[in-house]
């Protein structure tokens, strides 16, 4: 079964700039911060 | 005065043994029993199975933290529940074998008022002739396991280094496995090691999973909303093994490893082999296989258990088609049925049934990852347990239990990728609820505004964040308690 190669190689990848922001320290600095408030908000919820 | 015992001392029974401890009175007594003298931080195990981290930096002793805590702690193993007393006890009360190397062997009983049962999985290498430490494949399950994988690893890395082509396979061993997550987090730190090694060109990297789809990681997979679309996690999983050049076996139930071959079955029948030179398969999981006799001491350990070992508690255990599971079928207090002074949490609970939907071969072998409990739902069970106690100890029996159902509480959920503090990566997830509740949201199952995913540097800070925040909890350092489960 090689269905999952095949949609391995469909699927699409990131571009030249994504892929440099998963690794700029001043973005990721601010997407730290956006996902830990995300991660209380969702905690609260779930500890409500 | 009362007596609470825990039997286990993972993420769930630790939490709720130090919040019983914090808020009974000193005239309460808090017993734990567990056969393991360290807590081990379970997600790291996947840092310490590369070489990136010590066993010592993801465990730490229990003994001196119960006695600052004013715990009692038994390093035994948990074997009976007489959850009645019988002839010789008034009170119910727990059998134990001690694990501690003072009284190894030794057999002891401890009564209780109310008991947590939290052991947690057996890791059933069995279940699959030739997986497993004492087979032919290694395992990050525990800290002596990955420090085993991480130094074959090293073996392999060695090899590709003098111009050996080499085929590395993570994945799962079995076709019921869950904490795919964890497998998948294990592929992509070995993938990352063979790149900062130099020697990724002659690797191949082989994820082996009993998952319907890439993304489904036991919970059915998630929708995201990125950027005004919706978007799946089979999408976004398939993207970033094409973009880390990582094969893909789906759907698979692994019969039986042999040295450097894999024999496995695939849901359309077929059976195939693999051929391998380092494999890490995890094992599936059972119930920590106790027993449990009533007051005349007959057998009623298939009352108080499912046939897998785990814990029957407050759940909808009536089988049924998958078009008619509910999210309301799932536990809330963990109160096992006739014996309201017994909790059974964390994975030592039974689940109601798959939250992927499960399929079954043409030959009747089922594949379908079982229901992965993460560190948060664990330690919120723990925590929901122990407040319904200290309630009962203070107001009574007929004080409300507190809930923590998996169909209404999230989870946060980050896979590293890879660690380095400037070349991690890590895929930060959250969903919420963890049980699709199809009934409340229709369209996915789950709350699209919390459900959430991406992929960065970040979530490696985040995941070391965790590592830290957590064994600072599990220490119970000043303020533990206001860290969130």
């Amino acid at each position: 079964m090689d269905t999952a190669d095949a949609a391995i190689a469909a699927a699409p990848l990131p571009t030249a700039k994504t892929v440099r922001d998963r690794t700029n320290l001043a973005v990721q600095a601010w997407r730290f911060t956006a996902i830990n408030l995300r991660m209380v908000k969702m905690i609260r919820k779930g500890h409500g | 005065m009362a007596r609470v015992v825990v039997l286990g001392a993972g993420i769930s029974g630790h939490t709720a043994s130090l919040h019983l401890r914090r808020r009974l009175g000193k005239e309460h007594e808090v017993v734990v029993v567990s056969p393991n003298s360290k807590w081990n931080w379970i997600p790291s195990n996947i840092w310490v199975g590369v070489g990136k981290m010590t066993t010592e930096q993801v465990t730490f002793p229990l003994a001196p933290i119960y006695r600052r805590q004013h715990i009692t702690f038994h390093q035994a193993l948990a074997v009976a529940i007489h959850p009645e007393g019988d002839d010789a006890h008034t009170s119910p009360y727990v059998d134990i074998t001690y694990t501690d190397p003072a009284r190894s062997g030794q057999h002891g009983e401890l009564t209780y008022d109310y008991l947590i049962n939290a052991t947690g999985p057996k890791l059933n290498f069995a279940a699959t002739p030739g997986l497993g430490p004492d087979g032919h494949t290694v395992s990050v399950c525990t800290p002596g396991h990955a420090v085993a994988a991480a130094a074959q690893l090293g073996d392999v890395i060695a090899r590709l280094r003098a111009g050996q082509r080499q085929t590395l396979v993570v994945g799962v061993g079995h076709g019921t496995c869950t904490c795919e997550g964890a497998a998948f987090e294990y592929a992509f730190n070995v993938e990352h090691e063979l790149r900062q090694a130099g020697v990724r060109d002659l690797a191949d990297v082989v994820y082996l999973t009993n998952e319907f789809a890439l993304g489904d990681f036991g919970v059915g997979g998630m929708t995201f909303t990125q950027q005004g679309f919706q978007t799946t996690s089979k999408l976004w999983t398939e993207s970033l093994f094409r973009e880390r050049g990582v094969r893909a076996i789906l759907q698979a139930h692994v019969e039986r490893v042999e040295p450097g071959l894999i024999h496995y079955e695939q849901l359309d029948g077929t059976r195939n082999t693999l051929a391998f030179d380092f494999a890490m398969l995890l094992p599936p999981f059972r119930g920590a296989d106790m027993t449990a006799f009533d007051a005349a001491g007959q057998d009623i350990t298939a009352t108080m258990f499912a046939p897998s070992g785990f814990m029957k508690v407050d759940a909808d255990y009536t089988p049924k088609p998958y078009a008619q599971w509910r999210a309301g079928d799932w536990p809330a207090t963990y109160q096992v049925p006739g014996y309201p002074n017994v909790f059974g949490v964390g994975i030592a609970f039974a689940p109601p049934h798959q939250i992927s939907e499960p399929h079954t071969s043409p030959h009747g072998t089922l594949i379908a990852p079982a229901p992965p409990r993460t560190g948060m739902p664990s330690g919120m069970m723990g925590k929901a347990v122990a407040l319904t106690i200290t309630d009962r100890v203070r107001q009574g029996a007929q004080a409300h239990a507190h809930t923590a159902s998996m169909a209404t509480m999230g989870a946060a959920c980050v896979a590293s990728a890879g660690t380095g503090v400037r070349t991690g990566t890590a895929a930060a997830m959250t969903m919420y609820p963890v049980v699709p509740d199809f009934e409340r949201y229709p369209a996915t199952g789950r709350n699209a505004a919390d459900t959430y995913g991406e992929i960065g540097l970040s979530g490696h800070w985040l995941k070391a964040l965790l590592h830290y925040l957590f064994i600072y909890k599990a220490k119970a350092r000043p303020g533990w308690f206001l860290i969130p489960e």
